[in-house]
């Protein structure tokens, strides 16, 4: 069997060859950006010309796509329209009257107007009430002839929301029957299937978002899908989602809002994986690219899910991992303030013109220019001898914007950005365990991106951390996490009503409606999904409260509704530090049906490259001395599974680098990655 | 290397910034009152032994630096030397550094090697307080005793054991006792998290170090905030604006005025011109001025010089006593969150002189409080509010933005659905408010229009406007934004105009019809640009007849 997972980045396309007792095969193609379609396809050619996979063999293809995303931020989604119930058209652009920037003067709209300015907005009569009672039937001839303005002036989506649509999705249904029939071509997202749940400004935002890039992703993936056919993988093409589970691309192109930032998302997938097959299912993923660093907890095997994340700043309700960015990356710019302070960040410097080490014209000393004087980076080998690192030039910038000015050696300056940086990444990281409620201390740090095994241990020292696992593969975790991911399904409505007296039929009545809708979603993906998991949830909150919980939902336990409370109580006491016996409600029902899936990356075991252990030498510095040490260098490749080394000591690899500083050791485990721990243990 | 080199420095500002973070998420998580929970409504801080803000977290900023009275206030109750580990001080009352009734002070001495080395603060406004309405903030009150229980300097944890007297007695004075108490102990362990935090800071780097290091930071945020003060020309510059009335005499405008003078890196905020204080509760004391003026300053200077006592140092206040911005004791001040808006807006109006392109228009600086009160058929009760914004200045390089809170609060509203499913309320219209954003170069933010229908039994209602009788003005020879116009529609036909603050039944039938201030308009509107004039057109901002009359758009129509 062989399984491929290709993930876009935006620099390169990174491709993942899983293939039944062989080593796993990866490669990097530079991305396509005018169309990310044409870099998948040089990575199936590359498959079958180089790796020598047989297309027809591929049984699985699950991509990673960052096209909705890049649609949002790049302002190049459809021309949409967007219908609402009479009265109700400038609820997209109200939205909830809260700033971001607290302290500009001039601001800037916090709404995503331009999705559909007022032109573009359309009102129709029609009215229920907050039980979904019709109050005001629907006007047909209104849909019809407000959808032939927009036609004539010129979109290409529709998207209908409806007050209370959520309770009675009737009137938006036959809306859309009524643009079917009259308008063949358009294509329509409807909020009581987009995002069915309370507040009106939420939903409609998320409906037209999903409007904006439907034809954009339908056109995208209808190619793609063509595409692989044409190379002969019959395999069906699948896609990573937010939530961090993969569908088939014939059921993502129906509702492909739900790709907003599945990259990240993919990585902290794998980042479960590699976690699992080290022995934990507690981790903190920490993703320091170059221009931020995302932050995500998995607790107890599972990544943690948001159901409402931003996009571009916006609001999107739109389920997704949990990953956080902080502005500070290996591109992030160390400058003095007025006042003679070091800072670093939030600017960077990005990937052009680059840290001044890439040689590309970068003029602004950053954290990877830093890495390099410390003596952290070979610039004779990095991204593998991609990209050779210019350390004079390193070592000049940093000299004249941050030493000379603070009047410190070029070394004590490089120390002071890295300090700079690892203790804003470090409070990072511990305000994102201790929204959850959760101890970072009681969790492995698990580094990726080139940059995240260069900042690892001083972070978990900061943190209180005593356990670091480095991947075998930090720079494609996220095509890993394509392999990983499980085919996932999930569909919610709401259902508003109180915990107390509740009948249980009528939960178990929603509950097996949505079981079949799920049910029905993956009957469209290939074979060897038969018996998915099924899982359900209810959010939860207290009666007069306006957040909500996701809580687990067991069919099967003796009384559930009470375990759901004491389940919600128990959610609520870790996240909120307290609870209380007061009355709860449901707020929405959940089902999600899983299929598949892996923990494990590879199939044979790890096997080292078979050259001799032999460790070079050179200068580093550490924040610990103020004097050089000089650390064993060693290749990643050449260390056997069992290997064992002990700090001060380097790491080099392809794709990143690992520093283990003294009074740390490391060990290589049979699937090859790199666990490093505080102490002898 | 010397001990205090700037990298060691910013290295801590980093962890202080984290210590106030993870107090302030501390008292966010564990609080329990939805005003706390969605209304973000409390701070948390760390103060230098001599009462200097060290550090800040805030989601709103009329919560800046009003813990520093609070702080210098109980220092001198309780001289730190005879402070002990674990005790806890708690205070309210407005007329001894407080800012309303409803916000609760603790602070917490933070403790190394047995002596104090700092102090951990939280503030959160609580739900109920007591006093004459539920919720504390009654628009009809005369005396501050009728706005909740008042609470003067005091011990409320003597080391780990708390003051039970006080705290009964505080049990006795509110609504609801429980919910109290819990925010309370969100206070608590927001303010023992910063302090164990900072105390293992100090272990780490040495206290000698450490407050060499304080010194060193409220030093680095006053050099950044004077070097941006030196940059606004010097001279002295003049705003006027009114609030609409005290909600008891609705036919008289309430006049605030100030000067500011801008000299070398200093500057002054003199309020004298402001009228005195008023019978309703719209006084505002001085730390509430403060805020005013600290969120100014933040706003003109750069918002990224970190948060501290640095940052004010340069800043001097004028409050004559007995005025609206330092009442004498015991007027009301619940109501004072609107004085804060418009005195925030005077000084920046002020600055607009003195910053002409860096300064936009003047905004709606409106938050219109609504609440309906009243039973749902079931018999069961409800209390609902809402909070509205009105429209944003334009620039000198763009519209201003509709609808969108603005200047010292930050608040979101209601969404329909949410509203219609807790009340028998219908919302019939949410919309922008055409033609209600200042005209010019570029166009001030609209305002919205709300229209409500009461469903079932009698309500009563409660609206406290602005903008009703002063608009907000346009800047660069901006047209101002429209007042704002509350109308309620009753069941029978007849209309009733709202005077900005109101106190009323409702009846089923009866319609409340809400319109917000837009905000005022920048440059000549001769001078906008003929597409967007269209665009305004075609996306309903603006009507046809002010398109030709007051853009002198031809030809081309929809």
């Amino acid at each position: 069997m062989t399984e491929i997972g290709v993930d876009i980045g935006g620099t390169f396309t990174d491709v993942v060859c899983r293939r039944a007792g062989a080593p796993l095969q990866i490669v990097k193609i530079p991305s396509t950006r005018a169309d990310p379609s044409v870099a998948v396809l040089r990575s199936v050619k590359h498959m079958v010309e180089t790796w020598g996979v047989d297309p027809a063999e591929i049984a699985r293809f699950v991509h990673g796509t960052t096209v909705a995303t890049n649609a949002v931020i790049e302002r190049k989604g459809a021309r949409i329209g967007l219908l609402t119930t009479e009265g109700f058209k400038d609820v997209l652009e109200i939205g909830r009257q809260m700033r971001q920037a607290m302290y500009d003067l001039v601001l800037e709209p916090e709404t995503p107007v331009f999705l559909a300015p007022g032109r573009f907005r359309k009102e129709v009569p029609e009215r229920l009430d907050a039980e979904g009672k019709v109050l005001v039937p629907l006007d047909q001839a209104a849909v019809v002839a407000a959808v032939r303005d927009l036609v004539e002036d010129g979109v290409e989506a529709v998207a209908v929301c409806f007050l209370f649509s959520f309770l009675n999705p009737r009137h938006e249904q036959r809306a859309r029957d009524l643009i079917e029939e009259n308008f063949p071509d358009l294509m329509v997202s409807l909020s009581c299937e987009v995002d069915p749940a309370f507040r009106e400004y939420e939903r409609t935002a998320v409906t037209a978002f999903d409007a904006y890039v439907k034809p954009v992703i339908d056109r995208y993936l209808e190619r793609l899908e063509g595409g692989i056919a044409e190379a002969g993988v019959s395999a069906p093409l699948q896609v990573m989602m937010s939530r961090g589970g993969a569908a088939a691309s014939s059921i993502v192109r129906q509702r492909p809002v739900r790709l907003f930032l599945s990259g990240p998302a993919a990585g902290v997938v794998g980042g479960r994986m590699v976690g699992k097959a080290a022995g934990t299912e507690d981790v903190i993923t920490v993703d320091v690219g170059g221009t931020s660093c995302d932050i995500a907890l998995i607790a107890a095997g599972k990544p943690m899910i948001r159901q409402e994340g931003r996009i571009e700043g916006f609001p999107v309700r739109v389920p997704m991992v949990d990953v956080n960015a902080i502005g500070a990356g290996g591109g992030s710019i160390a400058w003095l303030d007025g006042a003679g302070g070091l800072k670093v960040g939030p600017q960077s410097a990005g990937s052009e013109p680059g840290p001044a080490c890439y040689g590309a014209g970068g003029e602004a000393a950053t954290v990877t220019d830093a890495s390099v004087v410390l003596g952290y980076l070979n610039p004779d080998y990095f991204a593998g001898g991609a990209l050779r690192l210019d350390a004079d030039a390193a070592r000049a910038v940093i000299e004249r914007e941050i030493a000379t000015p603070l009047g410190l050696t070029v070394e004590a300056a490089a120390l002071g950005i890295h300090r700079v940086v690892n203790a804003q990444m470090a409070e990072g990281i511990r305000l994102v365990s201790i929204r959850q409620g959760l101890d970072p201390r009681l969790f492995t740090l698990l580094p990726l991106g080139g940059a995240g095994p260069v900042h690892a241990t001083a972070l978990a020292r900061e943190l209180g951390i005593r356990r670091i696992v480095v991947p075998r593969f930090p720079g494609v975790l996220s095509a890993a996490g394509l392999l990983a991911a499980q085919v996932e399904h999930e569909v919610s409505s709401a259902f508003p009503r109180p915990l107390a007296g509740l009948d249980l039929a009528a939960v178990r009545g929603v509950l097996d409606d949505l079981d079949r809708q799920c049910a029905a979603l993956m009957a469209h993906e290939s074979g060897g999904l038969s018996d998915p998991r099924v899982l359900h949830f209810a959010d939860v909150c207290y009666i007069g409260q306006s957040y909500h919980l996701e809580v687990p939902l067991d069919l099967a336990a003796d009384d559930p509704l009470r375990a759901l409370y004491r389940d919600f109580q128990v959610a609520h006491d870790r996240i909120y530090g307290h609870s209380t016996d007061a009355p709860a409600q449901i707020v929405n029902l959940r089902s999600v049906h899983q299929a598949g899936g892996s923990d494990r990356l590879e199939d044979g075991a790890y096997r080292a490259n078979g050259e001799a252990v032999m460790p070079g030498m050179r200068r580093i510095l550490l924040s610990e001395q103020t004097e050089p040490v000089e650390p064993a260098v060693f290749d990643r490749a050449a260390l056997p599974a069992g290997h064992r080394l002990t700090g001060p000591a380097i790491v080099e690899q392809a794709d990143t680098t690992t520093v283990i500083e003294p009074g740390w050791s490391a060990t290589v485990t049979e699937a090859g990655d790199l666990i490093v721990e505080r102490g002898d243990a | 290397m010397t001990d205090l080199d700037p990298i060691t420095v910013e290295v801590l500002r980093h962890k202080l910034d984290g210590i106030a973070n993870e107090m302030e998420t501390t008292l966010l998580r564990s609080s329990f009152s939805p005003i706390v929970k969605e209304g973000l409504d409390a701070s948390a801080s760390l103060f230098t032994l001599n009462g200097e803000t060290l550090a800040q977290a805030i989601a709103v900023p009329i919560h800046l630096a009003t813990l520093i009275p609070i702080v210098a206030k109980l220092r001198e109750a309780f001289p730190p030397e005879t402070m002990a580990e674990g005790d806890i001080y708690i205070l309210n009352d407005p007329y001894l550094g407080g800012t309303h009734l409803p916000d609760i002070a603790l602070v917490m001495p933070v403790f190394h090697q047995g002596r104090p080395i700092a102090f951990s603060a939280t503030m959160t406004h609580h739900q109920d307080v007591g006093g004459m309405s539920p919720g504390s903030v009654p628009t009809n009150a005369t005396e501050v005793y009728q706005e909740g229980i008042r609470i003067p300097p005091l011990k409320l944890r003597e080391g780990e054991t708390f003051n039970e007297t006080l705290v009964a007695m505080l049990r006795q004075n509110v609504r609801i006792p429980d919910t109290f108490m819990g925010d309370l102990n969100a206070q608590v362990a927001g303010c023992t998290v910063g302090a164990r935090r900072l105390s293992e800071l100090a272990e780490t780097f040495g206290h000698n170090r450490l407050s060499v290091a304080f010194e060193d930071l409220l030093d680095r945020s006053e050099i950044l905030t004077r070097q941006a003060i030196e940059a606004i020309p010097d001279g002295t510059y003049s705003y006027v604006d009114y609030l609409d009335n005290d909600g008891i005499e609705l036919d008289k405008r309430i006049r605030i005025e100030v000067a500011v003078t801008v000299e070398g890196s200093s500057i002054r905020c003199d309020f004298a011109g402001t009228d005195d204080q008023v019978k309703g509760p719209f006084n505002c004391v001085p730390s509430g001025s403060q805020a005013a003026a600290y969120y100014a300053v933040r706003a003109i200077t750069d918002p990224t010089i970190p948060t501290n006592g640095g940052c004010f140092r340069p800043v001097r206040l004028d409050l004559p006593a007995g005025s609206l911005v330092n009442p004498r004791e015991p007027a009301p001040v619940n109501a004072r969150t609107a004085t804060i808006k418009r005195i925030t807006g005077c000084i920046l109006g002020a600055l607009k002189q003195a910053m002409p392109e860096r300064m936009p228009a003047d905004s709606g600086g409106e938050l219109l409080i609504l609440m309906f009160g009243g039973e749902r058929r079931d018999g069961s009760r409800y209390v609902t509010g809402e909070l509205i914004a009105a429209g944003s200045g334009a620039g000198a390089k763009r519209d201003g933005v509709d609808v969108i809170e603005t200047d010292a609060t930050n608040c979101m509203n209601l969404p329909v659905e949410a509203l219609e499913m807790d009340a028998p309320i219908r919302v019939h219209r949410t919309a922008l408010r055409t033609d209600s954003g200042g005209a010019g170069t570029h166009r001030g933010g609209l305002g919205i229009t709300r229209e409500y229908e009461i469903l079932d039994g009698e309500v009563a209602f409660t609206h406290r406007g602005e903008r009703h009788f002063c608009a907000a003005r346009g800047a660069a020879g901006g047209g101002d934004g429209a007042e704002a116009v509350s109308t309620i529609r009753r069941a029978d036909g007849t209309e009733e105009t709202v005077p900005s603050k109101l106190v009323s039944v409702l009846h089923p039938g009866d319609r409340l019809i809400v319109e917000t201030a837009g905000g005022g308009g920048y440059g000549d509107a001769a001078g906008r640009d003929g597409a967007a004039v269209q665009a305004d057109l075609d996306d309903g901002k603006i009507s046809r007849e002010a398109a030709a009359e007051t853009y002198g758009l031809k030809g081309k129509s929809t």
